[in-house]
């Protein structure tokens, strides 16, 4: 994770994936949310439901790490999931976007704000996409609670694609 | 040693809620981060179209916007056009934050209100 006066703080990526298979359990979890009021007219909360079509699903957690303090944010909606990593920062950051595309699958990814094609948080937003990941700190934890949440296809042979 | 943080907040707050309009259920996020707000509506599952609104720095005593499509439809004026109500609202409000607003509507079709 980059940090300094050049580097990126937060990144915010939005992964594009496909239908998630009904009726997959998602292990519940509460997730901590300070601040937030829940004033719905139908209750979605913090918490992961049981079953996938449950709706709108928003996971928040932090973890001290040797880089510092990082806040992660899955929302998963039903056809995409929208991933935010804010390292000792809670700013938006730069926005991408990836996902599979035609003829073959290749996961493209794109900046929409701020950011490039080349630096880390478009690197993430599409390993992300393609459900594989590095050693990096940031992207293994989120990686790990997405695995966790059972937002991932599980792996095939063991070889990346 | 990582760590989980218990017990302390979160820093971004946010809220979800679900309403029904005109039939279809309408899934809203709002993120508030420190420098910009997260406004989704969807009905689609997605966030579809993405716009990023902001005041624009100036003298005048009338503010300015900037609103533009970065993800999406470029097509649909209306949703321009509902980014650049709400940016001018939050100003109203006394915030001078950037929107990021993502929109998934099955109906573009403006709703005269009653």
């Amino acid at each position: 994770m980059e940090t300094g006066g050049g580097g990126l703080n937060a990144a915010a990526a939005a992964i594009g994936m496909e239908s998630i298979p009904d009726g997959l359990r998602i292990a519940e979890e509460e997730t901590p949310s300070t601040g937030s009021s829940q004033s719905q007219i139908n209750h979605n909360n913090n918490r992961v439901c049981g079953y996938i079509d449950c709706g709108v699903h928003i996971t928040c957690f932090s973890e001290v790490s040797d880089n510092g303090t990082l806040h992660f944010q899955i929302i998963r909606l039903h056809k995409q999931i929208y991933a935010w990593i804010g390292c000792n920062s809670a700013k938006f950051g730069h926005l991408y976007a990836a996902a599979p595309t035609r003829p073959n699958n290749t996961v493209s990814v794109t900046s929409l704000l701020g950011g490039a094609s080349d630096n880390t948080g478009s690197g993430i937003a599409r390993r992300l996409a393609l459900k594989t990941g590095l050693n990096a700190d940031a992207e293994k934890k989120l990686v790990q609670k997405l695995i966790n949440l059972g937002y991932t296809r599980p792996k095939s042979d063991g070889t990346s694609p | 040693m990582d760590s989980s943080l218990s017990g302390q907040a979160f820093p971004v707050r946010h809220k979800n809620l679900s309403v029904d309009i005109k039939g279809h259920k309408t899934d809203i996020i709002l993120c508030s981060y420190d420098d910009h707000f997260l406004v989704i509506a969807t009905q689609i599952g997605s966030m579809g179209t993405i716009l990023h609104a902001r005041k624009e720095e100036g003298v005048s005593i009338h503010p300015t916007f900037n609103v533009s499509v970065v993800f999406g439809k470029r097509d649909e004026p209306m949703l321009v056009a509902c980014a650049r109500q709400l940016i001018e609202h939050m100003s109203n409000s006394g915030s001078s934050r950037p929107l990021v607003l993502a929109l998934g509507l099955r109906d573009h079709s403006v709703v005269q209100s009653q």
